[in-house]
């Protein structure tokens, strides 16, 4: 008889062959539309992450997708045919020069006060370090300053919430640097290795595909750690692991950087993907739909809610089809998660759960409980 | 014998409210001493500015030789002092057996505890440590549905595989069956000698049980020292309880 451990991990592994052999079935254009969603699946595990294993409701994920977007965007401008085309030496985004000074020189060092911070960019690998690097030291500043205070549950939510809204004013208002509102449009494909990454190849498909079975695999070894487990002693009761000796601050710490690192590494998918980058990836309902998704998935499981977006995703592109669907979508998606909230407070990963913990057991009461208990031993 | 624990003169006071008032204790290496005193003596307090939750403002706390005194407090859990809460507190969401592995991980960064498992010792300890409260059956079981006595003799288990120098136990019978009780006195008796133990009781029965040294306390201060009998003779002990709620 298998044990829920080994079904829970063969529903890893039919995840990810399902996700790596969808190109043998999906024509490009809803490949391209799969891929950004398994994108929002990342965001989903960093969710789950934070909120489910760490007990920290991030409000601002979004904060750490918008950095991770914008690093990577910043390169890919640099890399787009009318950045390199502007006669100067270096390769100058479109919107500096609509809005250069008179006389001011053609050049990403000095077109206005601020370009020269987007001179490193024009390499592709300082914009990929950066994407995961300044997530990664802002989620750590944060967090040391929040974790070594004890604030915790909803003091976070708001303070991430309040952050993730101010790094959005910041950006829009930074407009000679950022192009503000309107965000990086226009942008090349990103060529690594000598791969041109266009977003309606499948060669771009297997990279997200491949970065999000990565990342679930990673991720659910690093829960399964000693320290995994000692960030779970330390959501469910703080005091009792600081007595034990632990330094609390760390591991959440620790654990929100990571977060915070897959977030990045979504929202450079995201814009190689889309082509795009935009203030409104930092917008509040953008936060809060992500954490619905994991909510929905069952935000104490990775897969769950990482399947919890992609389904999510899936079903609205498909409602969005229908004419009458598309305006009733929100309040859908709204009854959806109230409905899970009230029913299934576990999502449908714990719904899951539940349902193969009766199947195993009513399969072990058939069986002599001298052999059940024996097996059982072997399998914890 | 050597001292594990030297507490001198130790105070704190909250707005003026002397909690605890120049308490000094010297225990010993494998003691099992009772702490009593009637409701609000300072009891809790005192395992408090021990333990490092709260800071005292007078007197000093060795471990050892090592200068304890308001450290912080995983800092004094690493020096070897573990910690019973009056309200039982256990991680609710994993089951037993994690419950205790988390105990018995060892190290405190997050960056050595980046591996899988156990070490063998711990591991060992571990299956011994269920045994010895009760809980083999309950390995599998979420703690947060355990019974009242259950989570106690959970609490007290994470403590064994902590392994600590000094456990400081307070109230381990708070809520219990007399049959809990009794299980609990034999868990308590099994440590002595391998651990040094301070506990609080008000249960006379358990103390009886258990008690080899006992300090009675007072308004926050050490009011009589001895064992059980010189205790119960004690006139000073029987006039403070007889103010209050009286031994029995
Ligand atoms: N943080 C605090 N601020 C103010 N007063 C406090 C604080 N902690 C304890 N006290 C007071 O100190 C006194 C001693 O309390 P303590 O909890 O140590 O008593 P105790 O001996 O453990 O009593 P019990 O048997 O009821 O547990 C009480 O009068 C209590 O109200
Ligand atoms: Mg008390």
């Amino acid at each position: 008889m298998p044990g829920k451990r080994t079904l829970d991990y063969a529903a890893y592994a039919a995840f990810i062959g399902l996700i790596l052999c969808a190109p043998l079935v999906l024509e490009e254009f809803w490949l391209n539309r799969i891929a950004k969603f398994l994108v929002y699946g990342l965001l989903g595990v960093a969710i789950a992450l934070s909120w489910g294993y760490a007990g920290i409701l991030n409000l601002g994920q979004g904060l750490f997708f918008g950095l991770g977007a914008y690093m990577m965007a910043m390169s890919l401008k640099l890399a787009s045919p009318t950045s390199l085309q502007q006669g100067s030496a270096t390769p100058v985004p479109d919107f500096m020069l609509w809005n250069a000074e008179p006389g001011a020189k053609t050049d990403l060092c000095c077109i206005n006060h601020g370009s020269f911070l987007w001179t490193p960019f024009q390499n592709p690998w300082f914009g990929i370090a950066m994407g995961v690097l300044v997530p990664v030291l802002v989620a750590t500043l944060i967090g040391w300053v929040m974790f070594r205070k004890r604030i915790s549950g909803v003091f976070v939510s708001i303070i991430m919430l309040a952050l993730v809204l101010l790094v959005r004013l910041v950006v829009i208002d930074a407009q000679p640097v950022t192009n503000g509102f309107n965000g990086l449009t226009d942008l090349g494909n990103l060529v690594v290795f000598g791969v041109e990454l266009d977003p309606y190849e499948v060669v771009t498909y297997y990279v997200v595909a491949g970065a999000l079975a990565l990342a679930l695999i990673a991720t659910r070894m690093l829960v399964e750690t000693r320290a995994g487990l000692i960030l779970q002693a330390i959501r469910d009761d703080q005091n009792r692991a600081r007595y034990l000796g632990f330094d609390v601050p760390l591991y959440q710490v620790f654990f929100f950087a990571v977060s915070a690192a897959i977030a990045g590494v979504a929202g450079m998918l995201y814009v190689v993907v889309a082509q795009f980058a935009s203030p409104t990836f930092m917008d509040l309902s953008f936060s809060i739909t992500m954490v619905v998704w994991a909510a929905v998935g069952g935000r104490a499981s990775l897969l769950g809610a990482c399947i919890g977006a992609i389904g999510i995703n899936i079903i609205e592109a498909r409602a969005s089809e229908t004419q009458a669907l598309v305006q009733a979508w929100r309040a859908v998606i709204g009854l959806i998660f109230v409905l899970v909230v009230l029913y299934l407070p576990r999502g449908v990963a714990g719904f899951a759960s539940d349902a193969a913990d009766a199947v195993l057991s009513r399969l072990g009461r058939k069986r002599p409980p001298a052999a059940q208990s024996a097996e059982e031993r072997v399998a914890s | 014998m050597s001292a594990v624990l030297t507490v001198d003169g130790l105070s704190v006071s909250f707005a003026g409210f002397k909690a605890v008032d120049g308490v000094s204790l010297i225990i010993e290496e494998g003691e099992l001493r009772v702490l009593l005193g009637a409701n609000g003596a300072g009891k809790t307090t005192l395992m408090d500015l021990i333990s490092g939750k709260t800071k005292s403002t007078q007197g000093r706390v060795h471990l050892r030789d090592t200068d304890i005194t308001n450290w912080e407090e995983p800092a004094i859990a690493r020096a070897g002092i573990g910690r019973k809460f009056q309200i039982p507190s256990v991680f609710r969401e994993l089951t037993v057996r994690r419950n205790l592995e988390v105990a018995g991980c060892g190290k405190p960064g997050v960056l050595a505890n980046l591996r899988f498992g156990l070490p063998r010792a711990a591991r060992r300890r571990l299956d011994e440590v269920l045994h010895l409260t009760g809980l083999s059956d309950e390995a599998q079981t979420v703690a947060g549905t355990l019974s009242h006595g259950q989570t106690q003799w959970l609490e007290l288990g994470l403590l064994v595989m902590q392994d600590p120098k000094l456990l400081l136990l307070d109230e381990p019978t708070a809520g219990m069956t007399a049959a809990e009780t009794l299980r609990t006195a034999d868990i308590i008796k099994s440590l002595r000698g391998s651990h040094t133990v301070i506990v609080v009781e008000h249960d006379m029965a358990f103390v009886r049980e258990i008690a080899q040294r006992i300090t009675v306390m007072h308004l926050g201060q050490v009011l009589a020292e001895g064992d059980m009998a010189s205790i119960e003779s004690d006139p000073r002990v029987r006039a403070a309880y007889l103010g209050s709620k009286g031994i029995h």
